[in-house]
């Protein structure tokens, strides 16, 4: 990996950028498990619906829905629990699946990744072509749908791919780009929620072709500056992103939401502490370890902010990665005006390297010295450390016979339910957003 | 300024002193060699601002005055003119070599540009044997940390110990330690291992003064001096590290257990350590690497104490197998999360080093 772009090499004058989007992924997964599933409208959610099959979207059945709306809509509508490990299992499976055929790929979330092709030609073929065999190879492998769209930009790809479902491949030729996008609803276009659509709709914008007619000015003074010049930029097209791959490939994340708003910093800590132990775990399994910890904080108005350090030594340990997190949220609280409570807390590790064996350190630290106490945390080799590895080698090995549920810290266990189940916190995390520095 | 010397006396005291230069300086001027020349003699001064080394070479000089050449260009044009004598000259701007034929005319750096370096040092000067001094400096820098982001642990710490100088170098993996009886410890200091290193291939010779004031270190012979600025930060207490007694101890082959390791490092990659079984019959090496393969090996040694197997990075082994001086290696050891110790038996020097966890 060292000495390689994470630039991938589209020059954006040929298709070959993949938006691959795994279709109605929870319900799928479910299906293989439960065939008698498959056919019938079928949603995956706890308190709410997290994901629908086209069958129950046929009713009206939506994410994020309540489910006592949605069974109003879709009376015969079956609600199934989520089987979260499987959801990580498959999802790395798929993008191991996708990464055969080229190192370019950006998971954006557990369903949906960028993949760069423009270098896969000679050894691959076309783009198309290798579009097809991700499809194929997704299928007999994993037995679950994937619909795929290849265009220019990685806007008009994902424009594809949504044009593409269920279970379907679409490419844009470059020639023809503006006369596919054109006629499509403003919807269509990613990053245009409710809101805005209501709002060009009240500007008398409907299609594409009306949004790219508009005048940039008149767009910016309703919509924003920034939002209206990047609505009309992509309303022609023009989207210079890249696929940048050491997003996905390169980090382990979980996060939580917790509804209203909590500022009880003992709360925040047993929040941290469960996702810490998640992240944790999940890393171990994979026998990876990270030097850069990244800690996501939203406060109650729906504010991001995100802190990250670099340490010195990767790091796996579930009491690490909470003890380092929790300094992390602790400058961002301290950065932020006073009393503002909490509506999510997330934890991601990159930086990742194959960390089988652990050098352990010698035990330099000046003990006097302010920082020692979150210095030790990483250090690996003190007795606290080996201990708490240790405990974190116990306690996989338990769930792995016993189950997720069998241990857990005492601090997490009182965390509290929320809305959403807290497993789909963690899917839902947008792996994009799990930016590092 | 314009002098003639022999091409190799001259490319020796260019190159070496270019040795101080570093590639990526921000100030061009760094770039260049400041060629000073009075009496009968030429003086080359290469910085990067935290080492200067300084050569000296006597020659013909037909015209004094100084002049700034850049760096790497100049010495290598040097080296590669034909053998005999070469001319160096500058004027206007231009710095001209020349020397049976082949003639470079090369850009001159503006001279007053370049930094005035102090290098007097008020410290006494301790009068050391050269070749020792420089290889009881290699000896200890192999533990030495090449990461600029914790620079405390770049450098070698020189400091007294009972009668003699103590050099201590780690990279928090693992800890050096030479003794060096008789020889005057100056002020305690911590000299960037970076500067040291060079001492050898630039200054060293059988007789090398040392000093060293809580800012600067120097280093001269009759080769040319280096100063280099010291870091200005406190080395970890380091004797805590170092156990009081070790249960377990092992004498083997330094060859024998070389050539091990360094079969062992063939299907270990850098993070894959080798396993020392230690046993009454001796120690069993074996690393095994998933989906490549696996190599064991026996080594007669003698042994004493309880069985145990212990796990070592196979590059930090090598650095400190390597290190010991003479024909046997001792290795001591606790527990297979404890440090091991490597000496040689009496040359005052200890190799501390950290296992890998299994």
């Amino acid at each position: 990996m060292f000495g390689m772009e994470d630039r991938a090499p589209s020059d954006g004058t040929a298709a070959s950028i993949l938006h691959a989007d795994l279709d109605a992924f929870y319900v799928s997964v479910e299906r293989l498990k439960r065939p008698d599933l498959v056919g019938k409208p079928v949603a995956v959610g706890g308190g709410v619906i997290v994901s629908a099959s086209y069958e129950a979207r046929a009713y009206g059945v939506n994410a994020p829905m309540g489910i006592r709306q949605a069974r109003e809509l879709c009376p015969r509508l079956i609600v199934v629990g989520g089987s979260f490990e499987d959801y990580i299992e498959l999802s790395d499976r798929v993008f191991e699946i996708c990464r055969t055929y080229t190192p370019f790929i950006e998971q954006i979330s557990i369903d949906e990744a960028f993949l760069d092709v423009a270098g896969a030609g000679h050894l691959f073929g076309p783009a198309p072509t290798i579009a097809a065999s991700i499809r194929a190879d997704v299928q007999a492998e994993t037995g679950l749908p994937i619909s795929i769209g290849i265009a220019r930009t990685k806007f008009l790809a994902k424009v594809a791919s949504q044009a593409a479902k269920p279970d379907g491949l679409l490419v844009v030729d470059p020639a023809h780009e503006l006369e596919f996008l054109h006629p499509l609803p403003v919807r269509a276009i990613w990053g245009v929620g409710v809101k805005t659509a209501e709002l060009l709709k009240e500007m008398g914008i409907d299609t594409v072709a009306e949004l790219a007619a508009a005048k940039p000015g008149w767009l910016e003074s309703r919509l924003g500056p920034a939002a209206g010049a990047h609505l009309h930029d992509l309303a022609w097209n023009r989207d210079r992103r890249h696929v940048e791959r050491h997003r996905g490939a390169g980090s382990v994340g979980a996060q939580r939401a917790f509804g209203g708003d909590v500022k009880d910093r003992a709360k925040h800590r047993a929040i941290l502490m469960a996702i810490a132990d998640r992240v944790g775990s999940r890393l171990r399994k994979k026998q990876r370890a990270g030097r850069t910890i990244t800690a996501r904080v939203r406060f109650n108005d729906l504010q991001s902010v995100t802190r990250s350090t670099t340490l010195r030594a990767p790091v796996a340990s579930t009491e690490a990665l909470y003890r380092v997190a929790d300094h992390l949220v602790e400058t961002a609280l301290a950065e932020a005006s006073e009393g503002r409570g909490l509506s999510l807390l997330g934890i991601s590790v990159s930086k990742l390297v194959h960390s089988p064996h652990l050098q352990l350190e010698l035990p330099l630290l000046d003990r006097r010295t302010v920082r020692a106490d979150v210095e030790d945390v990483w250090r690996s080799g003190s007795a606290a450390a080996l201990a708490r590895d240790r405990l974190d080698e116990a306690i996989d090995e338990l769930r792995s016979k016993f189950g997720k549920s069998a241990v857990a810290a005492a601090s997490a266990l009182g965390s509290g339910r929320s809305l959403v189940p807290d497993q789909f916190g963690d899917l839902a995390i947008p792996v994009a957003e799990r930016r590092t520095e | 300024m314009r002098i003639r010397a022999e091409r190799d006396d001259l490319a020796d005291v260019l190159a070496r002193a270019a040795r101080a230069v570093g590639t990526r300086s921000p100030q061009q001027i760094l770039q260049g060699l400041l060629c000073d020349v009075r009496g009968n003699r030429l003086e080359v001064t290469g910085t990067d601002s935290d080492v200067t080394i300084r050569t000296t070479l006597e020659v013909e000089v037909l015209e004094a005055g100084r002049t700034v050449v850049p760096a790497k260009l100049a010495a290598e044009a040097v080296r590669k003119l034909p053998v005999g004598a070469v001319t160096l000259s500058a004027e206007e701007g231009e710095v001209e070599i020349t020397g049976n034929g082949p003639r470079f005319r090369l850009r001159e750096f503006v001279v007053n540009d370049f930094p005035d370096i102090p290098d007097t040092i008020e410290a006494p000067l301790v009068e050391v044997d050269g070749e020792a001094f420089v290889a009881a400096l290699a000896q200890v820098g192999v533990a030495a940390s090449g990461d600029d982001a914790r620079p405390t642990l770049t450098g070698i710490l020189f400091e007294a110990h009972d009668d003699g100088l103590r050099l201590v170098a780690t990279d928090s993996y693992r800890l050096a330690l030479r003794d060096l009886p008789g020889i005057a410890a100056g002020e305690t200091s911590l000299v960037p291992y970076r500067a040291l290193r060079e001492i050898g291939r630039t200054i060293a010779d059988a007789k090398l003064g040392v000093q060293l004031d809580d800012r600067q270190a120097a280093f001269s012979s009759a080769r040319g001096r280096m100063t280099a600025r010291v870091i200005e930060a406190t080395f970890p207490n380091y004797r805590q590290l170092l156990p009081d007694e070790y249960p377990n101890r092992l004498s083997v082959s330094k060859a024998a257990l070389l050539d091990a390791v360094g079969r062992a490092a063939l299907v270990a990659e850098e993070h894959i350590p080798v396993r020392l079984s230690l046993s009454e019959s001796g120690v069993e090496l074996s690393v095994t690497r998933q989906e490549v393969g696996e190599e064991t090996e026996h080594i007669e040694a003698a042994y004493s104490g309880e069985e145990m197997t212990i796990a070592f990075n196979t590059r930090y082994l090598t650095d400190g197998v390597g290190a010991v001086a003479g024909d046997e290696v001792v290795l001591e050891t606790i527990d297979p999360l404890k440090p091991g110790m490597l000496s040689g038996g009496s040359d005052g020097f200890q190799y501390l080093l950290m296992p890998v966890r299994l």
